[in-house]
């Protein structure tokens, strides 16, 4: 089992949609993945939508990360590179 | 479609101009009731089954309006679509759905409400509001579940090209995020001549029907359909020599119609040379456009809380401020008058308050936000702010009497004490009200020795002044906009706004329709603000009446007795004064049957 504290970026905190995006990367690996918030001590099934919403996780929440199975390792860098990519989310968009 | 299907004839009101053929979509009101019904153990498993099926059918759905909207907005934008899917294939939130259904022994539909609904008691107990408000998407899968029972959606899936969208009843949200380009035509069962999707409608310039009763039941999504609202009717499944000859009609429209004609701007002169300003409303930011294309002078009215239902929440002082900064571009030099939230609880799904038993009358507008002072508080703030980058005037809706006035203007002073103290960038507003509500007429001397301007609401107006429901079409013939009541608040309005010197502007339905804005002329209205694509049809009107003439008319049509009296008299006098403007076809209709039509 791998395990690494990850923070969360992105004005808009694991929303919606950032929550799909990161859903879609855990889904594509075998390993089972979970999120703990670091502090609240809430857990999460990064493959359930659901599970992942409901950590209510804003900017800056650090999320304690276990990737566990054949493939932690590639499920690891690649959780890794979407949260330092602020989950792809764009500055602002159009507000109005 | 194996055999064509019979030609129905529909008969509705048409409240924007124009006819249309097209194909039907159906949309759905997204408040369908959920009943709860035991089931005996036997059946339960068919209920699992159920969902299942409905399950399907909505990530069927989903993944449809996933691709088109990838098609369209870019891949980045469909990613919302994509959360939905999602929660559709979420095994967690399916099997407790499906538990419930297994435990209490019940149908799957109110399983889903159940579920759901715990889901959104959860989700609203988040502390981030920008979180906290996404629950709008949890909400929207689960209507979308729980229209795949009963199979109303589940043909939605022509959301590629353009459409003509049924509905029993469009809310305020469910227009606002139509894509309205998309959209050629409006046609729902319920909904008056000022209705919110008329007003939309004849903002964005399409056709509508509205009050048709019971046609979204007979409507399927891909439907061929004519909507013709020069004729107040609704034509599905048109047979082919229907077809032809509306084709012929529509090709001949083309022609005339298109674009505005010639580009013409700023204030119109009478014939005896009174210039009339004319001023835009808007609320999306898809009219936004219309402010230039027709020649406004600035944004008359913007109904702020169309904000909160683009976004199914409430909206932060930031992102609120760059939306009214946007708006104050839009107007440019002439300015934008911001109006403060106006909306109870019957727009805020129970996220403020439970279900108020007469909501027109409740906890609404400038009482809501005196009432949550932090709203109120956050938006003057981002007008305050934006109104450092362009022109803003903020007005304050459905004020009573002084005191609300001067419980709003004691809030907005400290908050501008508060952003010079905080060393922010913004400007003060001149701060007026809308004159709205019966009371606020009888007080009007009162009121604008306080206020910067008035705004008369004169759709408000009229439901208030006569006490109709403007969307209850069993009411409709007692809304008459011609009530020699109804004249006689707008006339008192003007004069007190006249004797304290300040300015009023008058929006509303009545200054969108050439013989009402007739009236309103002779009655010393020469501020207008008004549905963009109306503009034209206005500045014409105008352009070819004196205010003499206007003045006599509109002082004969106070001294009646009844709103037929006044009606009877605009069809006689308009005739006779301006043959050239108004014939028979363009005044109100002997029979209450509309409240006004266009030239």
């Amino acid at each position: 089992m791998l395990e690494r504290t990850l923070i969360i970026k992105g004005r808009l905190g694991l929303h919606a949609r950032a929550a799909a995006r990161l859903v879609r990367v855990t889904s594509s690996f075998q390993s089972h993945v979970s999120l703990r918030r670091v502090e609240g001590d809430v857990t999460a099934d990064a493959k359930s939508i659901l599970s992942v919403l409901m950590l209510a996780a804003t900017e800056g929440t650090e999320l304690h990360v276990a990737t566990d199975g054949v493939d932690q390792e590639e499920a690891m860098n690649a959780i890794e590179q979407l949260f330092a990519a602020g989950f792809g989310e764009l500055e602002t968009e159009s507000s109005i | 479609m194996t055999q064509p299907p019979e030609e129905i004839r529909c008969k509705g009101l048409g409240v924007s101009e124009g006819i249309v053929i097209g194909q039907v979509l159906r949309m759905h009101a997204g408040t369908e009731h959920v009943y709860r019904w035991e089931v005996e153990q036997a059946e339960v498993e068919g209920e699992c089954r159920r969902l299942r099926a409905a399950v399907g059918g909505a990530s069927q759905q989903v993944l449809s309006i996933k691709q088109q909207a990838e098609k369209r907005f870019g891949k980045d934008h469909a990613y919302i679509f994509d959360a939905h899917l999602l929660l559709l294939e979420d095994e967690k939130l399916i099997g407790d759905i499906e538990n419930y259904i297994i435990q209490e022994r019940v149908n799957a539909e109110w399983a889903v409400k159940v579920i759901g609904d715990r889901l959104l008691y959860l989700y609203s107990q988040i502390q981030d509001d920008y979180l906290r408000e996404r629950s709008a998407d949890i909400e929207d899968v689960m209507q979308r579940l729980l229209g795949g029972f009963s199979g109303a959606v589940t043909q939605n899936r022509k959301l590629s090209g353009e459409a003509i969208i049924v509905a029993q009843d469009l809310l305020p949200s469910a227009v606002a995020d139509l894509d309205l380009e998309y959209a050629q035509a409006l046609a729902t069962d319920s909904g008056g001549w000022t209705s919110h999707t008329a007003i939309l409608a004849r903002g964005v310039g399409i056709p509508a029907v509205v009050g048709l009763r019971d046609f979204y039941r007979r409507a399927k999504t891909g439907d061929t359909i004519i909507v013709d609202s020069t004729r107040n009717q609704v034509i599905l499944h048109p047979s082919s020599a229907t077809l032809k000859t509306y084709e012929t009609e529509t090709a001949a429209h083309a022609k005339v119609r298109g674009r505005p004609p010639r580009k013409e701007s700023g204030p119109v002169r009478t014939t005896d040379g009174v210039a009339i300003t004319l001023r835009a409303n808007v609320e999306v930011p898809s009219e936004f456009n219309g402010v230039e294309i027709y020649g406004a002078s600035g944004v008359g009215l913007y109904r702020s809380e169309f904000l909160l239902a683009r976004r199914g929440g409430f909206v932060s002082e930031d992102e609120q401020c760059l939306a009214y900064e946007a708006v104050a571009k839009v107007a440019g030099t002439h300015g934008a008058v911001i109006r403060l939230f106006d909306l109870g609880g019957d727009n805020l799904r129970e996220q403020f308050q439970e279900p108020e038993k007469n909501p027109a009358l409740g906890l609404r507008a400038i009482r809501f936000v005196l009432s949550n002072e932090e709203v109120m508080r956050a938006q003057v703030r981002a007008i305050m702010r934006a109104a450092a980058t362009g022109s803003l005037k903020i007005v304050l809706p459905m004020v009573a009497d002084v005191s609300d006035v001067q419980r709003a203007k004691d809030i907005i002073e400290e908050e501008a004490n508060n952003l010079r103290e905080a060393g922010r960038r913004f400007a003060e507003v001149s701060v007026g009200v809308m004159i709205e509500v019966p009371s606020a007429v009888l007080m009007a001397d009162n009121i604008a020795r306080i206020v910067d301007f008035f705004e008369l609401g004169t759709n408000d107006l009229v439901q208030y002044t006569l006490a109709v429901d403007r969307g209850n079409d069993a009411v409709a013939d007692w809304f008459r906009t011609l009530h020699p009541a109804v004249l006689r608040s707008i006339d008192q309005s003007l004069q007190a706004a006249h004797r304290a010197s300040i300015p009023a502007i008058v929006c509303g339905e009545m200054a969108s329709t050439p013989a009402y804005v007739v009236l309103l002329l002779g009655l010393g209205a020469t501020d207008l603000s008004m549905t963009p694509s109306a503009i034209p049809r206005v500045r014409r009107t105008i352009a070819g009446i004196d205010t003499g003439k206007a003045r006599t008319v509109a002082r004969e049509c106070l001294e009646c007795e009844t709103a037929d009296d006044v009606e009877n008299l605009v069809r006689e006098r308009f005739v006779q004064f301006w043959p050239q403007l108004f014939d028979a076809s363009s005044l109100p209709q002997p029979k209450p049957k509309k409240t006004g039509q266009a030239v």
